[in-house]
């Protein structure tokens, strides 16, 4: 059988696989905007971990971070595991932000910061920064499948194919099963991601002779990939910092993330959720970068860095049937990743723009219909990014960079929440204000190309955010009464489940 | 230690993480073109920081809700 038929055979079975697991969810489904969106908060540790991994952790890894590494070497490495690092404020915000789910009952992150500033402007500002800069981010994944399918294919499948299947998916799986099924999914997927891709690793680190050796030729051949600043100067601290700092607040500042923190049954479920993430990313961060340093030792001069795994893959020394198994990993984990994001923003729409601000009186189910309408034009949307961003070429369209962009831009709201758990002085004017501005100054600086003393969006958009917030909320009436009450409760529980 | 104590240490020790993270590899490192560089310190600085959330979080109680 050739190279594609084995990969459509690979994508039908998984479509049959994924639909099988989408039905067996809807079974359990109740009724309701909390069920279909956040499982109804019953979600156990193991699970939980593993869908906030699949979640996390997608195309954007063993094709993005791998090419990355490919083309610009261990600045990689930091950058990814600069993210990992900023989950240690999982120990500040996931208590706080299943104590205070559980007691209010929010549906969305930006619901939750609409009720602690008593503006439901705050929550539909952040909500639209949301969607702006989400899309990019659902199209990288889009990407990251057609690419991958085109080079295990070896050119046969044509990557708008790749893009068309998992926009089609994403939809289908979004629409069915809300995200009882799609954590379901997500932990399926999240193991046949680590197990086959550690896998494949070991099958090229033996090809290159073992550990000693592979790090042996990376220090003889491309000595310039181990350290940073990089000799051809393409990765310097500039774009470091810029990378990185959106990343590391990727926790609180993407909403399909944060609201994964709503889910957890119970605190020792909490606790196995962050333990597992931990380990889990630990593990798939170090198995991408050195995917993306022994494509470069062994299929080296490649033009586009994002084809690195697809290339490594359709290597004669990876069992053709391993490979298969890898791409629907792949395939699978970005596809839940695009899910994660369609569910989020439809549930955010619904509560903090529809409900919110256009139709006050409108019931539950009402509020699931508008959510589930919106899916399938996100989905849309992403696809025709993806489309466009996939013909071009050069850093600012690699998968890594794009995924960072879009961070950068949901940055603007990391102010906001933070003031929401940490500062009763903060205000709705002071939420609006910053992040209004540093999301046009991203977008601006994004669009423009343009990188004042070389500073990316990011680092920009966040100088002018954050002392913005300070100094409006300083200026104008913090909402106290809530402040007091929400703050007095999470001081009274943190201290009762010896959070800190 | 009370939890605000526990709480602003836990924040300085990221802030030096941070730091950390910024000055080793960059300046420290940056003429080191061998794994045992910044490769290995990226490693162990995440594995450190991975460790010391484990040792916060695992010291959680249930709540009543």
């Amino acid at each position: 059988m050739s190279a594609t038929l084995w990969v459509w055979a690979g994508i039908g079975a998984y479509i049959i696989l994924g639909l099988a697991i989408a039905m067996m969810a809807r079974r359990q489904l109740g009724m309701g905007l909390s069920e279909f969106f956040l499982a109804n908060r019953q979600v156990g540790g193991f699970v939980s971990a593993l869908t906030y991994s699949a979640t996390t952790y997608s195309a954007f890894m063993m094709i993005g971070l791998a090419g990355l590494t490919y083309y610009s070497g261990v600045g990689a490495l930091g950058f990814e595991l600069t993210y990992l690092c900023g989950m240690f404020m999982m120990v500040f915000f996931l208590p706080r932000f299943w104590l205070v789910g559980k007691k209010y009952g929010y549906i969305s992150p930006t619901e939750l910061l609409s009720d602690r500033y008593q503006s439901k402007a705050v929550g539909a500002t952040a909500t639209i920064l949301a969607l702006i800069f989400l899309v990019p981010y659902a199209a990288v994944q889009l990407m990251g499948i057609g690419f991958l399918m085109n080079g295990i294919s070896q050119g046969a499948i044509p990557v708008l194919a790749g893009i068309i299947i998992a926009t089609l998916c994403a939809v289908a799986w979004s629409s069915i099963a809300g995200l009882r099924s799609v954590a379901w999914t997500d932990a399926f997927q999240a193991l046949i991601m680590i197990l086959v891709s550690a896998a494949v690793l070991g099958v090229v680190v033996s090809a290159l002779g073992g550990f000693a050796s592979f790090f042996g030729r990376l220090e003889s051949e491309v000595p310039e990939l181990l350290r940073v600043p990089t000799a051809t100067g393409d990765w310097n601290i500039n774009m470091f910092i810029g990378l990185s700092l959106p990343w590391f607040f990727f926790l609180i500042s993407n909403p399909q993330v944060s609201q994964r923190l709503f889910i957890p049954k119970s605190v020792p479920a909490m606790k196995r959720m962050v333990g597992g993430f931990f380990i889990f990313g630990f593990a798939y961060t170090l198995i991408s970068v050195l995917w993306g340093f022994s494509a470069r030792l062994l299929v080296p001069e490649l033009e586009n860095p994002d084809l690195a795994t697809p290339s490594l893959l359709a290597l004669p020394i990876i069992p053709m049937a391993l490979a298969i198994v890898v791409m629907i990993g792949i395939t699978a984990a970005a596809i839940a990743t695009i899910d994660s994001i369609l569910l989020t923003l439809s549930s955010m729409w619904a509560r903090d723009i529809h409900k919110g601000l256009i139709n006050p009186r409108l019931s539950e189910m009402g509020e699931l219909k508008v959510g589930q309408w919106v899916i399938p034009i996100m989905a849309i949307l992403a696809f025709i990014f993806a489309w466009w961003a996939a013909g071009k070429s050069g850093l600012a369209f690699m998968i890594a960079p794009l995924s960072s962009a879009a961070s950068a831009g949901l940055l603007m709201v990391v102010p906001t929440i933070f003031g929401a758990f940490f500062w009763k002085r903060a205000t709705a004017a002071g939420a609006i204000v910053s992040c209004i501005t540093g999301a046009a100054v991203v977008l601006l600086l994004q669009v423009t190309g343009w990188k004042p003393l070389g500073w990316w969006p990011g680092t920009w958009g966040i100088i002018i955010c954050l002392p913005l917030f300070i100094m409006v909320s300083l200026l104008t009436k913090p909402p106290r009464k809530k402040a007091e009450e929400f703050m007095g409760y999470l001081q009274k529980k943190l201290k009762e489940g010896h959070f800190i | 230690m009370n939890r605000i104590n526990k709480l602003k240490w836990a924040w300085a020790w990221l802030v030096f993480l941070v730091i950390l993270d910024i000055i080793i590899p960059w300046f420290v490192l940056a003429r080191v073109e061998r794994i045992s560089g910044a490769f290995l310190f990226w490693t162990i600085w995440a594995a450190v920081a991975i460790v010391s959330a484990f040792v916060i979080f695992l010291r959680w109680k249930e709540v009543n809700q």
